[in-house]
């Protein structure tokens, strides 16, 4: 099987995965684009929920940088920061779009990551299980 | 209408173990399904991906159930349902909406070799596909149980022999609208 992976992720505030109607899908515009979505919490959880979720987030973040993906946030979120900082991460290029065009020319403009170079020399393997 | 908590990689496909990867970044027909029928999408975790990277290999259940994954799962499995829980106190229906098939995020196919292991290289094929859950949901619905939530659970199942994209999709709406599939 082919992978398909963009090596691209986007963090992205809760309210663009779940908009309310008539505001802008952001997963809409960031799944045309070929984007993989890392949601961030509610803001309506306390912190004592919240702040475990981002404390994932940012360990996964951690993995995605380290192996050369490329990372912007779309929208922002409280605690973010400390939690991306706790794993030794700064916070990516950031946009917080009024407009699914505006959305889209920041895509546009983000640079290829290097994990995609790498891939073209990946030897591919025979498997069989359906991991996660 | 409710909260459907979903795996990760239906989100992000660029958490799958490599060449696993079938789109290039969102799984758009579970989410289409779900925005249709005006479902909150919430993401949790991929415990594969923190605990054994991006360059991991295919692995089976056998092969993730130690005691340090476990405890790893455990520590997911404690902050996803804390906030299952909050939106259960809110009055939210929840579903969980896993990957069959995989061997820490199946809710009712998961993959099992007792003997796989040592240098990776086996036949292509999926002799391994058993029922039973993935160790991650498996540790999330002991710490719902502790909690005493129950909740509904479907799965993406375009790994399984067979997957057919129109049943899959009528699957996930009779757990959504809790009929019997």
């Amino acid at each position: 099987m082919r992978d398909e992976r963009s090596y691209r992720v986007a963090l992205v505030a809760d309210r663009y995965v779940n908009p309310e109607p008539g505001h802008l899908d952001g997963l809409a515009v960031l799944a045309a684009a070929g984007w993989g979505v890392m949601q961030l919490p509610d803001d309506s959880y306390p912190a004592e929920v919240a702040r475990p979720l981002l404390a994932e987030v940012a360990e996964q973040v951690e993995e995605f940088t380290r192996r050369g993906y490329g990372f912007i946030l779309v929208g922002e979120r409280d605690g973010l920061a400390e939690a991306l900082a706790l794993v030794g991460v700064a916070l990516p290029d950031r946009i917080v779009p009024a407009s699914a065009a505006e959305l889209r020319e920041f895509l546009a403009v983000q640079p290829v990551p290097s994990a995609l170079d790498a891939a073209s020399d990946r030897p591919r393997q025979a498997a069989t299980a359906a991991p996660e | 209408m409710g909260v459907a908590f979903v795996a990760h990689c239906l989100l992000n496909q660029n958490s799958k173990v490599l060449d696993g990867a079938h789109c290039a970044g969102v799984y758009s027909p579970i989410v289409d399904v779900l925005r249709a029928r005006g479902w909150r999408i919430e993401q949790m975790p991929c415990p594969e991906l923190a605990f054994a990277g991006l360059n991991r290999f295919w692995a089976v259940r056998e092969q993730y159930d130690t005691a340090a994954f476990r405890r790893h799962c455990q520590r997911l499995a404690t902050a996803v349902a804390g906030a299952i829980e909050a939106r259960v106190h809110q009055g939210e229906e929840v579903v969980l909406v896993g990957v069959e098939g995989s061997p820490s995020m199946g809710v009712t196919i998961t993959s099992s070799d007792p003997q796989r292991g040592g240098r990776p290289a086996w036949p292509d094929g999926s002799p391994e596909l058993t029922s039973g859950e993935g160790i991650f949901v498996e540790e999330l619905h002991a710490e719902l149980g502790r909690r005493g939530i129950t909740v509904r659970v479907a799965g993406e199942t375009h790994a399984i022999p067979g997957h057919d994209e129109a049943a899959q999709r009528a699957r996930l709406e009779s757990v959504l609208e809790h009929r019997d599939a």
